[in-house]
């Protein structure tokens, strides 16, 4: 069954809706002034003490976004960097960013300079700092593996989504002593991560990074209506796990809840339910 | 300085050891002749079993996204794969997502077709490289003539004799993806509800497809040049598979033999600083 | 022909018009305040997503399509050639970097020299094959081609990719050496199911099952009476094992992971779209 329309399954095309409502509705409690709380992302706290090292031994930062495509995780790895560099810019350290996608290499280019410029420091800023190296994988993964050797990095940062390539910029990162921190929505690269660098940070802490470096009500704001909608999902997987043991699982709201075409039945379902 | 005690040298081996070891290891498990019967695990049957329901003038679609980087664990899958379907006589065609894996899949195709004199046209086509997913999974389902226009050769698809009676994907009966990147997600979003759907993809991949394997979007699986080596057991034919079964496994004990080393030296260590 | 001239002289004018509307735009954005500048931007923005969420809401036909359908398809097709554009970006700015490097003799300039000799003889002998294999200005496959291509993709290309994963195999071992200590709970937990599926997914696992005794194949009884000894026994086997925190345990995992990254995604689509999202304004 594909979902390439709301009426192929009106209940996700409901959930969406749902999803979208407590999103906004946080957001606009956290620009009223509610006090969100975020929990602590040791890999986040960690980011400060990463450049620090890097400043200290006179080596360079990497920035890897891997190979994501311009999109919501570019755009979220994009602002992750330009905090850093943010912060880089504080003390001069040099920086490198390096891109598979030609794209996320345009808005890179424009994101960097911008960071210098809010830091007040535009002079720092040197064009050839952000790279596109190739867009093929293991073509992009030798050219940042051998910049990584030949400069020696201190500090490699590394978010977005990755594939096979990401155990070798990890591991060439072990090779040459620097600290490592990894984010990425891809799941099956997170044990590699795990293994390999010093703090990483798994599935949606990714897009909790933003908010987390920042604390800004529409960004905290943002966190808790996605919380909010987990909860809703959890509530649902107990509750239709709990009536399918109880009712089987042909009853209506179980089929609407784990099938693509239950929205029909549930409907008439419903309707008898309330005629009576 | 303190010189380092035994243990410690031991936690801290130089790597390019450990890749000596390894490599000299994998040339070994190579060179070996020994053959242990898998334990075929549920998702590879119902692989073969799928393809083994399928009846001659079948349709089938392989999509062939991987290439160079991933010949080791896709191209034993892709081999088996297509010489599975050429034993059932079943009409197949090929399509890539990745330019690379274009050339790399239609030229392993010319050469295995050969020997099941299967007719490039006739009998399979390869449908070239198509830019963008999304777009020809769609195209397809619709209409194929209007989505792909022309096979690799630039032969018009409505001339060739191998699409007679197949208007769009609705027509065929499978899809077998092979790949090292997330083009299953694509195939399960946008394909006709009738098409099945199996899954050949890297050892790493694997672990995002058990939710499918689980919801019955797809109907079986192999897993990179290991799965790839299973499949050929039940085919009954030596491939590639077979031939890195031993390079596999000796390294997963080599590692695991390593990693108690490790161990072993860190509490030997601690005990030795302890007293 | 290479063309329908019809369709280039309109093709021309298209882009023709696309150039002189971006060249007015541009002057025209300059003059706006920063403010008004971010409401045009913030407009624009939320036009063009409402266009695909009003294409993915409104009720389709029989056809599976409704009246934004069509156009949604051709709006796909713009993004490729975007895409296509930026790609001649960044060669632009990759092959002018290393340029620059080999004519100033910067530090490891010959590096860059090699990078601009191996781009610039792929590149060739790529666009001549593509350009023979489709019969283009009268071009033909020569022997000369057919060698050139062969040695640069099939011997030299295929080869280097097959070896940078390769590469991983090394690293992973270098990697679980180092990583998988017993320092905590955590951790141990990591080496040991590590190790147990590596073990339980080959071959070698079935071997050692087998001569430990245990059952090697689940009866009809053992399915009907799960808690009898063989099953158990039956269960312990490392493929068993193995197949068990692959499907039992990571499958679920995967499952809540993904909700969350998806719901992340969402959120932050819906921030992009409405403007909300100021990271790299």
């Amino acid at each position: 069954m594909s979902y390439q329309h709301a009426e192929d399954n009106w209940f996700a095309a409901i959930l969406i809706g749902f999803i979208a409502l407590a999103v906004l509705v946080n957001i606009w409690r956290a620009r009223r002034g509610k006090e969100l709380y975020i929990r602590r992302i040791p890999g986040l706290d960690a980011i400060d003490e990463a450049i620090g090292r890097s400043t200290e031994l006179g080596r360079p930062v990497t920035m890897i976004p891997g190979l994501t495509a311009f999109g919501v995780e570019a755009v979220q790895a994009l602002t992750i960097f330009k905090y850093i560099t943010k912060q880089i810019a504080r003390f001069a350290t040099p920086m490198r960013l390096l891109t598979a996608n030609a794209t996320v290499y345009a808005v890179a280019q424009e994101a960097i300079a911008d960071a210098y410029n809010e830091a007040g420091r535009p002079d720092l800023y040197d064009p050839d700092s952000v790279r596109f190296l190739s867009s093929e994988q293991f073509a992009f993964a030798s050219g940042v593996a051998g910049l990584m050797q030949r400069e020696r990095v201190a500090a490699n940062f590394m978010f977005g989504i990755f594939y096979a390539e990401s155990l070798i910029f990890a591991e060439t990162g072990n090779i040459v002593g620097a600290v490592q921190i990894a984010g990425t929505v891809s799941f099956t690269q997170v044990p590699f991560f795990v293994a390999a660098c010093d703090y990483t940070i798994i599935g949606d802490e990714f897009y909790a990074t933003s908010a987390y470096i920042s604390r800004e009500p529409v960004l905290l704001g943002s966190m808790v209506g996605q919380d909010l909608a987990k909860i809703s999902f959890a509530s649902m997987i107990v509750g239709g796990s709990l009536i399918s043991t109880f009712l089987g699982t042909d009853h209506p709201i179980v089929q609407l809840l784990g099938k693509p075409q239950g929205w029909q039945p549930f409907v008439e379902w419903l309707s008898q339910v309330l005629g009576r | 300085m303190e010189a380092r005690s035994i243990w410690e040298r031991m936690m801290q081996i130089d790597r390019r050891i450990l890749y000596a070891i390894l490599a000299v290891n994998i040339i070994a498990a190579l060179m070996a002749r020994v053959a242990i019967e898998p334990d075929i695990p549920p998702p590879v049957k119902r692989f073969y079993d799928t393809i083994e329901a399928l009846q001659p003038g079948d349709m089938v679609m392989v999509s062939s996204t991987w290439s160079a980087g991933t010949l080791a664990e896709n191209q034993p899958q892709f081999e088996a794969v297509l010489k599975h379907l050429m034993r059932k006589r079943v009409r197949f065609t090929i399509i890539s997502f990745a330019p690379p894996a274009r050339d790399i899949s239609h030229r392993l195709a010319r050469r295995l077709t050969e020997d099941f004199g299967y007719v490039e046209g006739k009998d399979w086509a390869h449908f070239g490289y198509a830019p963008d997913i999304i777009i020809a999974v769609k195209g397809m389902s619709e209409d194929i003539v209007q989505a792909i226009r022309q096979d690799v050769r630039r032969v018009p698809i409505a001339e060739l004799e191998v699409m007679k009676g197949v208007k769009s994907l609705k027509d065929y009966k499978l899809v077998v993806d092979v790949t090292p990147s997330d083009t299953l997600t694509y195939w399960i979003s946008y394909r006709p509800p009738n098409l099945k759907i199996l899954y050949c993809p890297t050892s790493v991949m694997a672990a995002e497809a058990y939710t499918f394997l689980d919801s019955g979007q797809i109907l079986g699986m192999i897993t990179g040049a290991k799965g790839a080596y299973e499949y050929e057991r039940l085919l009954g034919i030596v491939g590639l598979g077979t031939r890195f079964i031993n390079a596999i496994q000796f390294s997963h004990v080599l590692i695991i033999v390593f990693i108690l080393l490790g161990n072993f030296a860190m509490f030997m260590q601690r005990r030795t600083s302890a007293s | 022909m290479l063309f329908d001239t019809t369709q280039l002289v309109v093709a021309l004018l298209w882009i023709a018009g696309a150039f002189a509307l971006a060249i007015a735009l541009i002057p025209l954005l300059g003059t706006l305040p920063p403010r008004g500048r971010f409401a045009l931007i913030s407009f624009v923005t939320f036009i063009a997503g409402l266009f695909f969420a009003a294409e993915f809401f409104l009720p389709v036909g029989e056809d599976n399509k409704n009246i934004l359908t069509d156009p949604f398809q051709k709006m796909q097709g713009s993004l490729q050639v975007i895409t296509a554009l930026s790609l001649g970006l960044g060669t632009y700015g990759l092959v002018r970097m290393h340029l620059r490097n080999a004519i100033q003799r910067r530090p490891q300039w010959g590096y860059s020299l090699v990078l601009l000799v191996a781009f610039v003889v792929m590149a060739f002998f790529s666009v001549w094959n593509t350009m023979a294999e489709k019969g283009l200005f009268g071009l033909k496959r020569t022997p000369l081609l057919e060698n050139a291509f062969t040695l640069l993709f099939d011997y030299t290309l295929i080869q280097l990719d097959a070896t940078m994963f390769s590469l991983i195999a090394f690293y992973i071992f270098s990697a679980a050496y180092r990583a998988f200590r017993i320092r905590s709970i955590e951790a141990s937990i990591l080496m040991f199911t590590a190790m147990l599926v590596m073990i339980g997914i080959v071959p070698l696992g079935k071997l050692i099952s087998d001569s430990i005794g245990l059952p090697a194949v689940q009866t009809a009884e053992m399915r009907t009476n799960p808690f009898m000894l063989e099953n158990i026994l039956y269960n312990l086997r490392l493929p068993q094992i193995a197949s068990w925190i692959q499907e039992t345990l990571n499958a679920p995992v995967q499952r809540a992971i993904e909700f969350g990254v998806g719901i992340g995604a969402l959120a932050m689509a819906i921030r992009l779209w409405l403007s909300l999202e100021r990271g790299i304004n």
